[in-house]
């Protein structure tokens, strides 16, 4: 196993990158901050699928590509299927000998935005976790559309204004809070979920560590905070991120064979919600007083979910 | 602009500017190898030990996009890593668990390598595209109270 | 190891069970499937194949066809064998897929068992999906009967996977007329077929980590084109391969085949042209108005669909007077697309014969001798008034008041 628990960052940065710059996303993007943290965690072989999105149309637009490893990607929807597909040529090859190299160690991993995830690629998905392909597929979370220039998806959260959803004179934005897919991921029988954030390099190079070296098919549902959609300075990927983990808006945790659930970031310090929303642009009209409510409403949910968070990881159920 | 642990391949044609080929002469199926010969266990290699292909966006700068450069100074750093960890364009070069610099040829500059600095005052500081790094490293900041 | 499975010299087997085995013994390392009326007893039987121990590939039972097609790209880049099965609908949900299965060049064989689309529903056989599949980048191998169906998707994996061509490939059977039919089959052993089909050659395969490779990268306007070109270009080019593998079967199994298959057609003054088991009905029809009545005609059927047979078709119908091209599928607007691709080859040959156009067989309508017969006649009556005498598209079997469209000029 070429999987080996990094101590620290010193040690961390001796990883060879296999995710080449000169890549077409926007300056300062979680995404490659999240697809570099992958592949570094492991020295194994590679075989990536990647669903149409920010990430696919940024790193292999023909004569270029910014992967070095095994990747394709065919449609929106199907970089899951893809990756089953591949791991299921690469049993059959194996048992038959005609690998050029069976010794080799190789791990399947499937990308997708929320769009592809949450929305257009959700059959595809649950299709391939409910019969246990071996692989790990990482949603790239921004809760927006953001390739085709920011449109809502089920996981943009409530208020969020968005080309689709947009605030105006009677409306504050999309209306409902996001889908939850970690939670559903975990119903569909994937034996290991998480949801981890870049800003936490260390929380979440284990997490990509426990899913590569899981058997079956894992999912985890990074937070990708997007400079060009959320509407804040390229500068400021990382604190946003910080903003995000330390308002529990995007708490940070795992769970292992659907029940046991272990939270992985306690912020000693939680920040109000409306730290978080007022650093972006997206979430700027809810800060007038008619929309105090919608505000309110966010807290409230937060809370709610930190609290059952805490009491399903005491419950083990 | 080279710099440090450079290749000849490193960064050397401007997105847009390759040599549009005829229908005989692309790739069949749009397939794309990122090496040139065996490239088995690529993982263990270093980029400059690494036999990229033209078709590698290594091979590749996007440079032109930028308009403020991260200059580094080496007095200040502690080799902490940050910078290496957030960097999304995969640009700052980190060799033996020590930061040697940055790629100017993938750099975007998108500063996140400044603000994830921890020391006082920075080792990595944002600076006009056109400034020169000499002058840029003699007008660095002194240690803020 | 797989086990052997003992053949009988004959075997009483019907279109889909002919196409199971062609895929058992084919080795395919990777089937994933859905399973949709009326192929799937492929699907089933190659199933059971698997439950006994006569295949050694994995089967994925997919959640979908738009999954199926997309694990068998998937699976193909990765460099190995890989097959699926469907039908109608499924069909047009995979339609995505299959472009993106020949842009990439991978050499999936489908096998498609001809059904009617929907709205309203049907689960009958017409070629509604198979004309769907026509601009795809597809090669498509029609069969006429369940032995066809076997020799063809035999020939289909040599075709699709030649160095030169490396294009998926369709083997095309009518639903249930076809597929349902237990007829007499003769089959190759197991070993024997497995030597014709060859050892699957990979190239370029996801598997290789000496040489990672990108599948799927975008092009835009500066670079689609010429990709796009050569693509057309090899698809063009798999003529000459699928003549040269049909050759080779024939001297294996003494069953001979042609891109266009033409039947009594040496004197012919009038030609039918269709496609799928409507052929075997024209082609006895052909006979007895021949015995019957000495109408000089005979039976021309695009063997492959795509690449379309642009220089056979017209070689075989550059004599005739009169053809009648028969569409099984609703044209939507407009000529039917047989009628359409045979009348612009003929358009550039000297003779120019007239071309009617048939719709016919909708939904798995049935389609006799005797009304195979009607319309040989009518042909011929063309023939002498030396113009078409009734509209240039019409239809056949359907009740209700006469249907047609556009009379001839050339009267």
């Amino acid at each position: 196993m070429a999987i080996t628990p990094i101590k620290n960052l010193k040690e961390f940065s001796t990883a060879n990158d296999r995710f080449e710059g000169a890549h077409l996303l926007c300056p300062g993007c979680a995404h490659s901050m999240i697809v570099r943290e992958l592949m570094n965690c492991s020295d194994d072989n590679l075989v990536i699928a990647t669903n149409t999105g920010c990430l696919e149309v940024s790193t292999a637009v023909y004569p270029y590509t910014a992967w070095d490893t095994s990747w394709i990607h065919i449609g929106f929807e199907n970089a899951a299927t893809a990756a089953a597909g591949a791991e299921a040529m690469y049993k059959a090859r194996k048992r038959k000998g005609t690998l050029k190299d069976p010794d080799a160690p190789v791990k399947f991993v499937a990308f997708g935005g929320d769009g592809s995830t949450y929305d257009i690629g959700f059959q595809w998905l649950s299709g391939a976790v409910e019969r246990g392909h071996d692989f790990t597929y990482i949603c790239l979370d921004n809760e927006v559309y953001a390739n085709t220039g920011g449109q809502r998806s089920s996981s943009t959260p409530i208020g969020s204004s968005t080309t689709t959803s947009p605030a105006g004179r009677v409306s504050y934005g999309e209306k409902k809070m996001k889908k939850d897919m970690v939670s559903i991921m975990a119903a569909n029988g994937a034996p290991y979920v998480a949801q981890l954030a870049p800003n936490k390099w260390k929380i979440m190079a284990k997490g990509f560590q426990k899913a590569l070296a899981t058997e079956g098919p894992c999912f985890i549902n990074t937070v990708s905070s997007c400079t060009t959609e959320w509407k804040f300075d390229p500068k400021d990927t990382v604190h946003i991120t910080d903003l995000a983990t330390d308002s529990l808006v995007f708490p940070l945790y795992e769970i292992i064979d659907g029940y046991e659930l272990n939270i992985l970031y306690r912020p000693k310090n939680i920040l109000p919600v409306k730290d978080y929303l007022g650093a972006q642009g997206r979430f700027k009209h809810l800060f007038k007083p008619e929309n105090k409510h919608v505000l309110d409403e966010w807290q409230k949910r937060v809370d709610a979910s930190w609290e059952r968070l805490q009491r399903r990881e005491e419950a083990r159920i | 602009m080279k710099g440090v642990c450079a290749t000849e391949k490193r960064g050397t044609k401007e997105i847009g500017s390759e040599e549009l080929v005829g229908w005989d002469a692309v790739t069949q199926g749009v397939v794309i190898n990122s090496f040139e010969g065996n490239a088995t266990n690529v993982a263990s290699l270093k980029q400059e030990e690494r036999n990229y292909s033209d078709f590698s966006s290594y091979t590749a700068t996007v440079a032109s996009w930028r308009v403020v450069k991260p200059v580094y100074n080496r007095d200040i750093c502690i080799d902490c890593q940050n910078c290496w960890v957030w960097c999304p364009d995969t640009s700052i070069i980190s060799r033996d668990k020590q930061m040697l610099g940055i790629d100017y040829d993938h750099c975007k500059g998108c500063s996140v390598c400044v603000e994830v600095c921890p020391t006082n005052p920075k080792s990595l500081l944002m600076f006009a595209e056109h400034e020169e790094i000499e002058k840029a490293l003699e007008s660095w900041p002194t240690k803020e109270k | 190891m797989a086990e052997k499975y003992d053949l009988q010299e004959v075997e009483v087997w019907d279109g889909n069970y002919a196409a199971a085995h062609a895929l058992r013994q084919a080795q395919v390392d990777v089937v994933a499937a859905y399973p949709i009326t009326p192929s799937t007893p492929i699907v089933e039987n190659y199933g059971l194949f698997v439950a006994n121990g006569y295949v050694d590939g994995e089967f994925v039972m997919v959640e979908s066809e738009h999954a199926a097609m997309s694990g068998c790209v998937g699976a193909a880049a990765a460099g190995g064998r890989v097959a699926t099965a469907t039908s109608s609908q499924g069909f047009a949900l995979m339609a995505e897929v299959l472009y993106q299965a020949s842009g990439m060049r991978l050499p999936i064989v489908l096998t498609v068992v001809n059904r009617a689309l929907a709205s309203p529903l049907n689960v009958r056989g017409d070629h509604s999906d198979m004309y769907l599949g026509r601009d795809s980048g597809w090669i498509q191998l029609d069969a006429f009967n369940a032995q066809e169906a076997y020799d063809m998707t035999l020939c289909a994996f040599k075709i699709g996977e030649d160095a030169s061509v490396r294009l998926p490939v369709m083997v095309h059977q009518d639903g249930f007329i076809t597929s349902h039919t237990a007829q007499n089959t003769n089959p190759l052993q197991d070993e024997e077929a497995y030597a014709f089909v060859g050892e699957y050659q990979t190239y370029q395969e996801m598997l290789d980590f000496s040489k990672p490779v990108t599948y799927g990268a975008q092009t835009e306007e500066d670079w689609h084109f010429e990709h796009k070109a050569k693509q057309h270009k090899a698809l063009m080019d798999s003529r000459a391969i699928i003549d040269d593998v049909f050759e080779a079967f024939e001297k294996k199994t003494g069953r001979e085949y042609k891109r266009v298959e033409s039947y009594m057609m040496e004197d012919a003054e009038v030609a039918i042209v269709a496609l799928g088991a409507t052929v075997e009905t024209c082609r006895l029809a052909a006979q007895q108005l021949r015995a019957e009545e000495g109408i000089k005609v005979g039976v021309v059927a695009p063997r492959c669909f795509r690449p379309f047979p642009f220089d056979k078709v017209r070689e075989a119908l550059s004599d005739v007077k009169t053809v009648c091209c028969m569409d099984r599928s609703s044209p939507g607007g407009a000529m039917g697309a047989l009628f359409n691709e045979v009348s612009a080859a003929l358009y550039s040959t000297k003779n120019r014969p007239l071309v009617t156009n048939y719709i016919y067989g909708l939904g798995g309508r049935d389609f006799s001798v005797e009304e195979a017969k009607r319309i040989m006649r009518e042909q011929k009556a063309h023939a002498d008034a030396g113009y078409i005498t009734t509209a240039i598209q019409q239809f056949s079997g359907l009740r209700g008041p006469k249907l047609g469209f556009f009379e001839t000029n050339r009267r």
